[in-house]
């Protein structure tokens, strides 16, 4: 399955008198792996959250192909089909074991129940945790909790990936093995894919990087001269 | 999973808030079904008060409290008669509370070969023949140890037992029979009784002769069955209403009980209904989710309730007093009706938490985390 191609264009959000965004403009071609990277509050899970429909924005538009996603009426089916995310947190719930978690999405989508149990070990396996399938994610490591929110990520077979921080809680080991993981997995399926990061060490695992910098989109060469200013 | 297993998952997985709302729910339905059921043994009790056949009527003074207190002047006797369609018409005299060893018992005046006293069934004596004797059910026999010969004492007038009887209807066991004249002299009402059953000829028609009647004599309400007793007093008009009353304070007190519970829950929950709508759940699917928690909550709550209620019922009648007349009758539609109640709040309570759920920010929420 193709990925999706993101056009932001001149998109900005603000919260009150707030800006957050500014003006902010970029393409992605499908099957891209985008490193967004920038300091905390620079704006990047905003962004994520815009390209997602979790919120739109308050000026300019997103285009996920040829849909412009501020303007859906009905973002949740666009969320089921198209976007798959990945947060820091992993938020797992906690009464369900790994595998109905993965299973969760496509419960919304009304997928029968022996599909979302085949779909869900299957893609458990292909994160690692073929023999984890039944542990609750209190039973599980951080960063098995972060492979299984991935797999839950992947369920919809989306053809756009977005992760927010997601290896912010891991430790150096787990944070390669994810993005490891992210990497083979675009590899595979051929999705686009935009993980927002502060952390500069694992951007040599994607295509290219944009950076953001108090909600302005800076020139590809900043990062580099001026790392002091990421945290 | 489905929407139900996860939903008894999750409810599993908080069993300290689960129980606490099903227990208050339980409160609320215990209550009404208690009420119910002593509700429906008292229309049982007002409805046996006169056992009124397929051509028999009987008339109450429309405005009385309760059955018991309707007063009827015997003068209506005479034209009753001479209505067209009936055959014959009786009167009947209620005394409560004028047996001092027993309060609660109801002691019928009554011709002997007339309505109710002639049908009674005699285990050991006789019917009265003169003024000054009674016959008592073979419960209050036994409850006041009194045998055959024995005197027994009705407003400081000594009245001798001639004969027990049992005829199965529990408030007329538990009660006594005197003649007519006798009751009206203790009453101090002569010419006066508290119902008259009318027999109409084989002819008649109920319907048609309760028109006539009611017609003809202004103020008087007339029914034709035993179920129809109960519109006889106000009391049990207030008793009925009371008891609509109370469902409807549960309705309210529950509701907002388990919404102020589901409310607490959905706002502890919001990254979990936020990441739920991250996912692709709409928010309609949100909201069905907090639905069925919140109602299978209150099924739960209500099906403890039924028991509670049952077993409350019994004590609520022993607390008042009023075990002799009343037994609580719990039918199928009460535990029905308290069932649906359980429903009813589990819906209602879990309306706007599942509004909430359904409008939670997963772009505020789990940026806050």
């Amino acid at each position: 399955m193709a990925g999706a191609k993101v056009t932001v264009e001149h998109v900005s959000r603000a919260y009150g008198e707030a800006l957050v965004l500014t003006d902010v403009s970029f393409v992605v071609e499908p099957g891209e792996l985008i490193a967004l990277t920038g300091p905390s509050g620079s704006g990047k899970t905003t962004l994520l959250q815009l390209i997602g429909s979790l919120d739109r924005p308050t000026e300019g538009r997103i285009l996920v192909d040829d849909v412009s996603v501020g303007e859906l009426s009905h973002p949740a089916e666009y969320r089921r089909s198209t976007v798959g995310f990945v947060f820091q947190l992993h938020y797992l719930l906690p009464a369900l074991s790994a595998q109905e978690n993965v299973a969760l999405p496509l419960a919304a989508s009304r997928v029968p129940r022996h599909e979302r149990a085949e779909r869900a070990v299957e893609l458990l396996e292909q994160v690692g945790l073929a023999g984890r399938a039944r542990a609750r994610p209190a039973e599980l490591s951080g960063g098995e909790r972060q492979r299984v929110a991935i797999a839950r990520a992947l369920a919809g077979r989306p053809r756009l990936l977005l992760a927010d921080e997601p290896t912010g809680s891991l430790d150096t080991a787990a944070s390669r093995n994810v993005w490891e993981l992210l990497s083979t997995l675009r590899d595979r399926g051929g999705m686009t894919v935009i993980v927002a990061s502060h952390d500069l060490t694992l951007v040599e695992h994607t295509d290219r990087s944009l950076s953001l910098l108090d909600g302005r989109m800076r020139a590809p060469d900043q990062d580099r001269l001026e790392p002091e200013g990421i945290a | 999973m489905s929407t139900l297993e996860q939903t008894v998952s999750t409810l599993w997985g908080r069993p300290g808030r689960t129980f606490l709302t099903a227990l208050g729910t339980a409160l609320g339905i215990a209550t009404i079904v208690a009420l119910l059921a002593v509700v429906g043994g008292v229309r049982r009790t007002a409805g046996n008060l006169v056992n009124l056949g397929p051509s028999e009527l009987g008339l109450f003074q429309a405005d009385a409290a309760d059955p018991t207190t309707s007063i009827l002047s015997t003068t209506l006797i005479t034209q009753l008669d001479q209505t067209p369609g009936i055959a014959a018409a009786t009167p009947l005299v209620l005394l409560v509370g004028d047996l001092p060893q027993a309060p609660a018992a109801i002691v019928f005046g009554a011709a002997p070969h007339g309505y109710l006293a002639g049908g009674l069934v005699f285990s050991t004596g006789r019917p009265y023949r003169s003024p000054n004797e009674i016959v008592l059910g073979d419960a209050l026999a036994k409850q006041l140890h009194i045998t055959l010969g024995r005197s027994l004492a009705i407003d400081h007038r000594q009245l001798r037992v001639v004969g027990i009887y049992h005829n199965g209807i529990a408030y007329q066991d538990a009660g006594a029979f005197i003649p007519l004249a006798t009751a009206q002299a203790i009453s101090g009402r002569q010419g006066e009784a508290t119902t008259i059953v009318v027999k109409l000829d084989s002819s008649t028609r109920p319907a048609a002769a309760r028109r006539t009647i009611a017609r003809r004599f202004p103020g008087i309400l007339v029914i034709s069955d035993a179920q129809q007793a109960t519109r006889a007093g106000v009391s049990g008009q207030l008793i009925s209403q009371f008891g609509l009353v109370i469902v409807v304070i549960a309705l309210v007190i529950g509701g907002i009980g388990v919404m102020n519970t589901m409310l607490m829950a959905v706002i502890e929950r919001r990254s979990e209904f936020a990441l739920l709508s991250a996912v692709g759940f709409s928010g309609r699917q949100i909201a069905g989710r907090v639905l069925v928690e919140s109602t299978l909550t209150t099924i739960i709550g209500a099906a403890f309730g039924l028991v509670l209620g049952v077993l409350g019922a019994q004590l609520l009648v022993d607390a008042i007093g009023a075990q002799t007349f009343v037994s609580p009758q719990v039918t199928a539609w009460d535990l029905g009706r308290g069932l649906l109640v359980g429903v009813v709040l589990g819906v209602l309570g879990g309306v706007y938490p599942a509004w909430r759920a359904a409008h939670v920010s997963p772009a505020r929420v789990l940026a806050q985390h």
